[in-house]
């Protein structure tokens, strides 16, 4: 991974009552020299590692469960994938569905956090023969 | 540790990986490696000469170039792994040739390595998505 530059995606779930624009200017008050990119599920925040490791820290700290991130390939206003440049945008079909999988992740979060547990569904076993020839006889 | 994510480019895996203390190996770091040190056009729909040759590593010739393209870029993630999460049935992960091959191939790819890997079932309720967080985090902290 580059040390030099890193691009991150910060989207937020939609069970959360931040805004965008909220975000990004939580993001600009952190005082770091990052470049902020408003969008409209979040924003998109480009730095060297070290300080987006920080602003991702305190984001976290702040909106624990309801920001996600990831790190994008393309630099903030890439013509190749910028929309506002005629760029392509391929893959954002992806972005939009795990957009909407955010809200459950968020509502799972929560729930660990308050300490619930992996509970396996029970396996589910082949019938014996016995039950299911009861089954089957006519009562 | 160094975890591969199943699909490569999922943003829930990637975030959960990092968020529970792990390095989360993903399709956009290595895609960044080629957007800042190659002069590819766009990658990963272009792809290099070296990349054609590290793909035939992980599939054959006979297989359809998108496979070999895929696998050039996944195929060294999952050799640098030290585990890996599987989501299955993700409604955006299918396709015909190209796709649905390459993530078999993956799969594939992960278990003949014998690495560590964990399958979760893609959430469709908050029920599920809750034993989903549970159980990523509980096998990603046993793997410290």
């Amino acid at each position: 991974m580059s040390e030099e530059r890193e691009t991150r995606l910060f989207m937020i779930s939609p069970r959360s009552m931040l805004t965008p624009d909220q975000l990004v200017r939580m993001v600009h008050s952190f005082g770091d020299k990052a470049l902020v990119k408003e969008t409209c599920y979040g924003c998109l925040v480009e730095a060297p590692r070290s300080e987006i490791l920080q602003i991702l820290a305190k984001v976290r700290e702040k909106y624990p469960n309801e920001v996600f991130s990831k790190i994008r390939a393309y630099r903030c206003s890439d013509p190749r994938r910028c929309r506002a440049q005629h760029g392509t945008r391929p893959g954002y079909a992806q972005l939009e569905e795990e957009w909407a999988l955010l809200a459950k992740i968020q509502y799972g979060l929560e729930k660990v956090e308050a300490g619930a547990k992996y509970d396996p569904k029970p396996e589910k076993k082949r019938l014996d023969v016995n039950t299911f020839k009861k089954i089957c006889e006519v009562q | 540790m160094k975890i591969f994510i199943d699909p490569p480019n999922s943003l829930v895996l990637f975030d959960l990986v990092e968020r529970f203390g792990h390095e989360p190996l993903s399709t956009m770091a290595a895609i960044q490696e080629r957007v800042d040190n190659l002069e590819v056009d766009m990658p990963p729909m272009n792809v290099t000469l070296d990349d054609v040759v590290k793909g035939l590593k992980y599939a054959g010739i006979e297989v359809p170039s998108g496979v070999r393209g895929r696998l050039a870029l996944w195929g060294p993630l999952i050799e640098e792994a030290d585990a890996a999460i599987i989501m299955d049935d993700c409604p955006y992960s299918f396709g015909c040739v190209g796709c649905e091959r390459s993530n078999l191939m993956i799969k594939y790819l992960i278990h003949r390595r014998g690495i560590p890997a964990l399958h979760v079932k893609y959430p469709e309720t908050d029920e599920d998505a809750v034993n989903f967080v549970a159980q990523a985090k509980e096998w990603m902290e046993g793997l410290k």
